[in-house]
């Protein structure tokens, strides 16, 4: 077989199993389809869909500015702090464990039992932790904050490990020929490099606690979840789209400043 | 980080040359971070005492998940399998989904502004709304069972890899593009031979990663009744019985293992 | 003053790194140091600050045995030592002026030590640092918008914050073009001639080597064959300081004594 022929061998065989995965996925998808039940879209859910419109076009406009504990704003407000709070203990929380899965820094079976420790921690449902919280500190935003605080570690963790695994160490060298100690090694050659990127992930899961935050209304943890599901549940549409818009507004306004944040922080 | 707003200080050295210097605007932001911790902390009732004299309640249900229900086992295949397929669905058709709106979001691609900018706002909203409350008003809309799920998904699987696609499309070479064109080619044409090949790596890494999160997610959306093996959790939670519980955490964790490492190797050979 | 009697560095391996090194520089010198990769020269240079530990011969740094130095005393040491690396290894995501406080970090107290606060004083010096190289008026940039000519500078310029009375200089220029290059060396020249601060460079560039340094050592397989003027060096001692052929390391000996007394016998 000369070069020529030896080119085309190789280019079938790439085609090949790139055919093979396809027909994999393919195969895939088709079992997955058995799964679903076609004929769900009944005239109650067309009717029920076109209701939620209705509601969001025109909200409940005394609950959107209604100032107390039960309207709203207040709702929206608390929200907030249990996604800040929650984001801000598992930042912290996330900091230790992510040094100790970085396979640079600590030897690999020490990394590996971390790593596992928190795929645990990842996958175990929001709703889970919020319940099991709220045996600890009864309900209300408490537990919720808790709950954010451990959903984050997860992600926080992962990122943070990118970003140590991603250090520069020749400062290192400079230091020690400076005469400076450990400590004064990492506060002055390490941290910094660290801080901007760090800040930059806990706002982009500051971000996405916001959108959990409302769920954990779901299970009695405080939030706006709880009047969502109750509005529903009792089919006041305009109350529903009165929340649905009070949500939409609030996190469309912390995203684009949060991304603001982000950009100027990365590059400074 | 400098504010452009506080006057500059001025410094003066020895040989008379003078230097401004940017006064720093992060004193100020940690004191606005330690006043909005504050806040929060009065907002939600923080109590470090609370937490203190109870943290062993959390325990005592922890204990009671261990050891699990081994003979749960037979009844939670068919939840779990479904709530693979719901996840694989949502993620697959929502992948294949995303590539025309990330196409018409991306304003390189699109002539049109406002087409480009709706899309993106459509993008945006979709991944503004919590998964859980679409996957919610799905179940009204749907009824109770997976193709809610399925739906919440599959929407946000569209915001997600769209966002990240058309992020990519934006900062691509677009020289071969112009080639293209210059051929005679169509848009659509010029985009599949010469964008494609250099977002595909990408795409499809993310689409793996966004099935990867989304198993995970699956399993909450039964909370809400949309299917799958939330649904048994939301159960046993409610009887109770923590070492089902405990055994469907289990067979979670070990799901969502094998997903992830297979996934992971998969993308590192893509990339 | 650096003393080196009878130094000499082997590794666990065997591996003889340093050999029968005798050298004197007085303060305020401008020392050059070339020779092939790996034939020690880089281990010359560490040796003095203690970052690499020599197994035999004493080594005094103005008049202090550095083979003996432990802890906190090796720290104190490097305070008055300033070294300058080919890869510059400043924080790039920080400022220059940042980058050059941190030469004062040892000697700051706990509390200004864990918050980063440094006094208008320190800033001051370190000003005065950057502007002595030259790129006063990038202190504020990121490290990572400058060009590798300026970083290298902004190395300087740290060391300089130091007030250090020796610069180890560890192959400098290498990363640089040659404008820069020599740019760099035109400051090391100055700071050597207005601070009077003994100045010892690592260098591949012989040319450059030959035309700042008043003095030249060359070493080869971890021997000083050469200790003199710049203008003492001449091809043919060039061609032996270069010289590629493989000298047995783990063993004691005298190549310079060696190869005169082969030249006599040829002669």
């Amino acid at each position: 077989m000369n070069a020529i022929e030896k080119q085309l061998q190789l280019q079938l065989n790439r085609r090949m199993s790139y055919f093979l995965t396809l027909l994999i996925v393919g195969l895939l998808f088709i079992w997955s389809i058995s799964t679903i039940h076609v004929d769900s879209i009944s005239n109650n859910g067309a009717k029920i869909a076109k209701n939620i419109l209705v509601g969001l076009l025109q909200p409940d406009w005394t609950l959107l500015f209604n100032a107390t504990t039960g309207g709203i704003p207040y709702l929206l407000i608390e929200t907030m702090a249990i996604a800040f709070l929650g984001t801000i203990v598992g930042a912290f929380l996330a900091i230790p464990l992510a040094f100790l899965s970085a396979s640079n820094i600590v030897p690999k079976p020490i990394a590996f039992v971390v790593r596992l420790l928190l795929i645990i921690i990842r996958t175990i449902p929001a709703i889970v932790y919020g319940l099991l919280f709220i045996r600890v500190t009864g309900q209300g935003p408490f537990a919720g904050v808790f709950t954010m605080s451990l959903t984050s570690i997860g992600m926080l963790s992962k990122l943070y490990v990118d970003v140590i695994e991603d250090l520069d160490k020749s400062v290192l060298e400079s230091m020690e020929a400076l005469g400076c100690t450990l400590m004064e090694k990492i506060r002055f050659g390490i941290w910094p490099q660290l801080t901007a990127l760090f800040l930059s992930i806990v706002i982009y899961r500051f971000d996405m606690n916001l959108r959990d935050a409302t769920v954990l209304g779901l299970v009695g943890a405080g939030g706006i979840g709880a009047p969502l599901i109750f509005a529903m549940n009792a089919y006041k549409w305009s109350e529903v789209g009165a929340i649905l818009v009070g949500l939409i507004l609030l996190i469309l306004m912390v995203e684009y400043l949060s991304n603001r944040v982000r950009t100027k922080l990365v590059k400074g | 980080m400098q504010w452009k707003l506080l006057l500059p200080k001025k410094i003066v050295l020895p040989n008379g040359k003078e230097v401004l210097e940017k006064r720093s605007v992060m004193p100020l932001i940690w004191l606005l971070l330690f006043i909005l911790t504050l806040l929060s902390i009065r907002i939600t009732g923080f109590s470090l005492e609370v937490l203190r004299d109870r943290i062993d309640q959390f325990f005592v249900i922890a204990q009671q998940m261990v050891p699990p229900n081994w003979g749960y086992v037979t009844k939670l295949w068919q939840p779990l399998f479904d709530t693979i397929k719901m996840s694989l669905l949502g993620s697959v058709a929502g992948a294949i989904c995303a590539l025309p709106i990330a196409m018409l979001a991306a304003a390189n691609i699109t002539k049109n502004k406002w087409i480009a900018m709706l899309s993106k706002f459509i993008l945006s909203l979709l991944r503004t709304l919590p998964t859980l409350i679409i996957a919610l008003i799905a179940t009204f809309i749907f009824g109770l069972g997976t193709m809610a799920g399925t739906i919440a998904i599959f929407l946000f699987t569209i915001a997600y890899v769209g966002k990240l696609l058309y992020e990519q499309i934006e900062n691509v070479d677009m020289g071969v593009f112009e080639a293209m064109h210059s051929m005679g080619l169509s848009t659509i044409q010029a985009f599949r031979y010469a964008i494609m090949p250099q977002i595909l790596p990408n795409y499809l890494s993310t689409s793996l990663f966004c099935f990867e999160g989304n198993v995970r997610y699956a399993s909450i959306l039964g909370y809400v009744g949309a299917g799958g093996i939330g649904l048994l959790l939301n159960e046993s939670l409610g009887w109770r019985s923590y070492a089902n519980v405990g055994m469907i955490l289990l067979m979670l964790v070990c799901t969502v293992f094998i997903i992830e490492s297979t996934s992971e190797y998969f993308r590192k050979r893509l990339m | 003053m650096i003393e080196f009697k009878e130094v000499e560095k082997r590794y666990p391996n065997g591996f003889l790194a340093l050999n029968h090194i005798n050298l004197e520089i007085e303060q305020g010198e401008f020392v050059a140091i070339i020779g092939l990769s790996g034939a020690g020269k880089s281990t010359l240079l560490r040796c003095i600050n203690k970052m690499h530990d020599i197994s035999g011969g004493t080594l005094r740094v103005n008049t202090i045995n550095v083979g003996q130095l432990k802890g906190r005393e090796v720290r104190n040491l490097r305070r008055n030592i300033g070294m300058i690396f080919q890869s510059f290894n400043l924080v790039t995501r920080i400022s220059v002026l940042k980058n050059v406080l941190v030469s004062f970090v040892p000697n700051m107290p706990f509390w200004r030590k864990l918050f980063g606060v440094f006094t208008r004083k320190e800033k001051l010096q370190a000003l005065i640092a950057l502007d002595q190289v030259g790129i006063l008026e990038k202190a504020y940039v990121r490290v990572d918008q400058l060009s590798g000519g300026q970083q290298q500078r902004v190395a300087l310029a740290r060391t300089l914050a130091q007030n250090p009375q020796i610069i180890l200089a560890d192959e400098p220029v290498a990363s640089l073009d040659p404008v820069t290059a020599k740019q760099v060396m035109e400051d090391f020249k100055r700071i050597n001639q207005e601070l009077n601060m003994t100045i010892l460079i690592n260098i591949h560039h012989v040319d450059l080597a030959l035309a700042y340094a008043t003095r030249v050592i060359g070493v080869r397989n971890g021997e000083i064959v050469f200790d003199g003027r710049a203008d003492e060096i001449n091809e043919e001692t060039l061609a032996f300081i270069y010289n590629d052929t493989k000298v047995g390391r783990g063993v004691n000996h005298h190549a310079m004594e060696a190869a005169i007394a082969e030249k006599n016998s040829i002669a």
